[in-house]
């Protein structure tokens, strides 16, 4: 049995960046060690020496030469997606 | 049901060329037929404007005289999480509700240079988490046959529009199994290609290493035409490759029956079914043995470990900042993070979005994200072992068919367990399609999954193709 | 304030994460034009820097390249395979919510940086994605993602420094490095090259390390000196009152001249790196990185070899190489020189040159490249000869930069020439002591006030229009005045 203390979770919420109400942050617990007692099943697998995969082809080496791009899309219509622009740039209430 | 609504794509093609029938006549039939299964919530948003007017370009060429593509004038549906000019890309989440996406995606450009026209967005799982269509912003869609049962998912939209006929094709993206499992739900075939095959340059990501874009057709000389148009390595996605889907004239292949997923945890009748299609594969001639591939019941909770990590970290962009649901009440900078998220995502997001924070976080890594992409190359290996003797291997695509509508909705876990036949392959980037293999007595569709070592995408059609021409023949005796 | 016996007993222990902007015409990972400088906001910016849905990176080999010229500058080892990872943050800057870093497999192995006596290894280097900028205008701040995705390497020392000039000089040469190597234009002002410096402090003679603070974003060299210095005293001075230094991230507060703290270790961020899955692994093969070597240009310390035996000050060999243009003329000028045998002097006349004239306020951001190696060295040989003032031969100097070749014409030209000839200046210097008003500073000079001969000087050179070379002809007077004196006596 996994066990997620309510700190933790908080530690999550803050690292997922979600504002979460208490009983949502209730269910998520209860789905979240629910989740992490299945993947538990894991740890039946000898892994020594094993490596990780991270990508499932033999690609490597994939560059483009250093030519510009033209992606078609112009700046009016990036900034056209923000609801809140200024002198070009897009408006954030000041970082501390 | 509306029954058969088009012919092959290959002789739509030919009559649109011949000037038979004109591409808004088909535009116009298809987007009629949308709004006639409007009860099904399959779209998201229709593409009507967009769609005429590429529909006119197509008849207007036509009349000039000018050359026209593979699938000129064919109507199709789009998945929502594709970026297209002729609605808002939402992938089905109040967070991108009423995007507007300023430049489309390789697979759509493609498509549309080849005449294809898109008719529709349609219904998925928020951002392709779920495997029923359940967790979109914009309601639940409703399986092709009994409304009361879920359309599978996470690309339900597109399977229900194949199969009442809306379109003759659909995209879709799979991911662990979000073109298969709404295929096999839906009765029809759902083509999900060796990882790398199709750009998924503008296709919002769900998990980076496993997401690949696919399609839903009536028949595989349909997919396999598709996948041509589609497929091919793009300079804006490093990870795709070159994969020819033609076919490969490879008679008598020998196919492995995974034991592992003919078991008791499988419905029988969803056996029954899957074991007469596989009689059938061996009535043509090939070899069928089976093999047994007992760690392949490890990657699922290798899924569960390794897809919320690429989640969590694929959401991460959309922060209410530059584009996207911004929450109306926010002040400071940490309440639009916060709360635009929280808004802006489904249940399902966040329970992922979590996961995958708690496995790659300071201390958990090893134990479970490293553990997890270790198991995954001894999957890998086990994929690689069973292809050193067998061309194909074959299994359902789900273990039951398609559940009622709030069936599973209370227990993550369960909903996750839908995927475990879809998944291993997911997981190892190789080749699957979904292929109706029969019903079950109360009618509802049953799916057979064909796998295929990387690369032998063509080899799954060509299979699927040999069991359909020859019940064609069988019929017409 | 705290007492300089106090201050004795501490040693400081320096590491520094060095920030360089590589110059590729395009950013790592988008082919978004990577030269912001002066740009309005957000108009070099891509739907991939804007981190829109369905955006993907593709790697810049031109960033590649670059990185191993600037590792190879490190003498570090270049490896064969390397890989990309997401570090997840949330700021305004980062669009992703993630930087495409190296973490786990970085491109440039361990090297080290030997300058002026002070050694430092590098640990590591590694490329990532620079983010955006953030302008604070009251109570909002401005997003530009100009500069979002411009490839940097940041290059990781080991704690091998003990002082802030040690530091400095690191960072120094890091940038000539940069720049030499072709890896960076390394321009501070617009932000190039950036600087993270960890400082901690012990007693002198301890093993173990003291804990250290790291002092975050320096933009210069002088603040790196400035804040390594207030940092020692800062941290001494806890460590006298007993107090313990917190581990912790500062700012340097460049009009208090102080650091400040900014968040402690207990609130550190979690990156969570997670291999990156859009981007393949960087293999690269050895042919590459040999082309690359073949192409290297002679570094700051081959030049340094090179101007050994002119025994110039750590000062002066530092301010040539700081103009790459120069210290590579200087390098062809001695190698030119080699075989002369009054080259040793010609070459340090040159110098002379380089430091005074041209590195000078009113010159030194002139553009050398059209001086010509040979007409310089053309230019110390007149001089040497006598056949111009320095005066003049400065003047001929700065008319080189333009491309001239041909310093004796140009001397010709405006009427610089000196006249050496002796016999030439003997009847010169005949007419002048033959004159009555030369009578009265002969006499002086025959009773002893040697001064008085300037003034003979004086009329030679008036008589000579300027063109005698004044050091030839007070000899000559000299000679002639002993020869009066000698018939006199």
């Amino acid at each position: 049995m996994s066990k997620i203390t309510d700190s933790e979770m908080k530690h999550l919420a803050g690292l997922s960046n979600l504002l979460l109400g208490g009983a949502e942050l209730k269910n998520l617990k209860e789905d979240l060690t629910r989740i992490l007692d299945y993947v538990e099943e894991l740890n039946e697998v000898d892994t020594t020496g094993v490596e990780p995969t991270y990508q499932v082809f033999d690609l490597q080496t994939v560059w483009r030469d250093d030519d510009e791009i033209d992606y078609g899309v112009k700046r009016k219509q990036l900034l056209g997606l923000a609801e809140n622009v200024k002198d070009n740039s897009v408006v954030v209430p000041k970082v501390l | 049901m509306m029954g058969k609504t088009w012919g092959k794509i290959a002789e739509m093609v030919a009559a649109v060329q011949k000037g038979e029938v004109s591409a808004r006549a088909n535009v116009e039939k298809a987007l009629d037929l949308a709004e006639r299964c409007k009860n099904y919530n399959i779209f998201v948003n229709l593409t009507r404007k967009r769609a005429l007017q590429k529909a006119e370009e197509i008849d207007q060429k036509l009349q000039k005289g000018e050359k026209l593509g593979e699938l000129a004038g064919v109507p199709y549906v789009l998945k929502d999480n594709f970026l297209d000019f002729g609605a808002d890309t939402t992938a089905s989440a109040k967070m991108l509700a009423g995007f507007v996406a300023p430049l489309q995606a390789t697979a759509v450009k493609k498509l549309e240079a080849a005449g294809a026209i898109c008719i529709g967005k349609s219904n998925l799982d928020a951002f392709a988490h779920g495997g029923s269509t359940e967790n979109s912003f914009f309601g639940v869609t409703k399986n092709f046959k009994d409304t009361e049962r879920v359309a599978g998912g996470s690309s339900g939209g597109s399977a229900v529009a194949v199969a009442l006929g809306v379109a003759p094709f659909a995209l879709g993206t799979d991911t662990g199994g979000s073109i298969r499992q709404p295929a096999a739900f839906n009765g029809v075939i759902g083509v999900k290609p060796t990882f790398g095959s199709v750009s998924r340059f503008g296709v919002v990501a769900m998990a980076s290493s496993t997401d690949t874009i696919g399609c839903f057709a009536t028949n595989a000389a349909d997919a396999r035409l598709v996948m041509k148009v589609l497929g091919g390595k793009d300079s804006l996605d490093s990870t795709t490759i070159d994969n020819d889907f033609t076919p490969r004239g490879k008679q008598k292949l020998h196919i492995g029956v995974i034991a592992d997923f003919m078991t008791d945890d499988v419905d029988q009748e969803v056996l029954a079914v899957v074991r007469k299609y596989i009689q059938e594969l061996e009535k043509n001639g090939n070899r069928v043995e089976t093999v047994e591939m007992p760690l392949l019941k490890y990657a699922l909770p290798v899924y569960y470990v390794v897809v919320p990590a690429e989640v969590a970290s694929n959401l991460a962009r959309y922060d209410g900042i530059r584009y996207g649901h911004r929450a109306k009440t926010a002040r400071t900078l940490g309440e639009i993070y916060g709360l635009s998220r929280d808004e802006g995502f489904m249940p399902e997001n966040k329970r992922r979005i979590m996961i995958g924070n708690f496995v790659l976080s300071s201390g958990f890594f090893d134990a479970y994200y490293l553990k997890a992409e270790k198991v995954r190359t001894l999957i890998v290996e086990e994929y690689q072992k069973a292809f050193a003797k067998f061309d194909v291997l074959v299994c359902p695509t789900t273990p039951s068919t398609a559940f009622k509508i709030g069936e599973n909705t209370d227990n993550p876990v369960k909903m996750y367990l839908e995927d475990v036949m879809t998944v291993p392959p997911s997981l190892a980037g190789l080749p699957a399609i979904s292929v109706p293999a029969g019903r079950t007595k109360s009618g509802l569709d049953v799916g057979a999954q064909l796998i295929g070592a990387r690369g032998d995408d063509a080899l799954l059609l060509d299979l699927a193709e040999s069991v359909e021409n020859k019940k064609l023949k069988d019929k017409n005796i | 304030m705290i007492s300089k016996e106090a201050l004795d007993k501490y040693e400081m222990t320096i590491g520094i994460e060095c920030h360089v902007q590589l110059k590729t015409k395009t950013k790592l990972f988008s082919g978004a034009d990577n030269d912001a400088r002066e740009s309005e906001p957000n108009s070099k910016t891509s739907p991939i820097d804007f981190a829109l849905p369905g955006m993907l990176p593709v790697l810049n080999k031109e960033a590649v390249r670059l990185a191993v010229r600037l590792g190879l500058a490190l003498n570090a080892k270049i490896n064969l395979k390397s890989r990309f990872d997401r570090k997840h943050y949330f700021y305004p800057d980062l669009p992703k919510g993630y930087q495409i870093s190296q973490f786990y497999q970085p491109i440039i192995g361990a090297g080290f940086v030997d300058v002026d006596g002070v050694k430092v290894r590098v640990e590591h280097a590694h490329l990532e994605e620079d983010a955006g900028k953030l302008t604070h205008v009251g109570e909002i701040s401005l997003v530009d993602l100009n500069r979002a995705g411009t490839p940097l390497l940041e290059i990781v020392s080991m704690p091998d420094m003990h002082s802030a000039a040690s530091a400095k000089t690191y960072c120094t040469e890091l940038q000539r490095l940069a720049i030499y190597s072709g890896a960076s234009d390394a321009n501070l002002y617009y932000g190039n090259m950036r600087f993270d410096v960890n400082i901690s402090v012990a007693q002198k003679g301890d093993k173990k390390l003291g804990t250290r603070a790291e002092i975050k974003n320096l933009n210069s060299f002088r603040s790196v000196e400035k804040a390594v210095e207030y940092e020692f005293i800062r941290q001494v001075e806890l460590l006298e009152k007993g107090e313990r230094v917190k581990q912790e991230t500062r700012g340097w507060n460049e009009a208090k001249g102080k650091t400040l703290a900014q968040r402690s270790k207990e609130e550190a961020q979690d990156y969570r790196y997670m291999p990156e899955p859009d981007v393949p692994p960087v293999v690269l093969d050895q042919k590459f990185i040999e082309k690359i070597k073949a192409e290297m240009p002679l570094l700051p310390n081959g030049h340094r070899a090179i101007w050994a035996e002119l025994k110039l000050s750590k000062s002066v060999v530092n301010a040539i190489l700081d103009n790459r243009v120069l210290a590579e003329k200087l390098t062809s000028i001695l190698q030119k020189l080699a075989s002369d045998k009054n080259g040793m002097e010609l070459a340090k006349n040159i110098t002379n040159w380089f430091c005074n004239v041209l590195l000078s306020e009113e010159n030194a951001t002139k553009d050398f490249r059209q001086l010509d190696v040979t007409a310089l060295i053309e230019l110390a040989k007149m001089v040497a000869k006598k056949q111009l003032s320095s005066t003049s031969a400065k003047e001929i100097l700065l008319k080189l930069l333009d491309g001239k070749k041909r310093p004796k014409e140009l001397a010709e030209k405006l009427n610089l020439l000196q006249v050496s000839n002796s016999g030439e200046l003997e009847t010169i210097v005949d007419k002048v002591l033959e004159s009555p008003e030369s009578a009265k500073a002969i006499a002086d000079i025959k009773s002893g006030q040697i001064k008085a001969i300037g003034f003979l000087v004086g009329l030679a050179m008036k008589e000579s229009k300027g063109k005698a070379n004044p050091s030839v002809v007070s000899e000559i007077i000299k000679k002639k005045i002993r020869i009066l004196g000698e018939k006199d006596g």
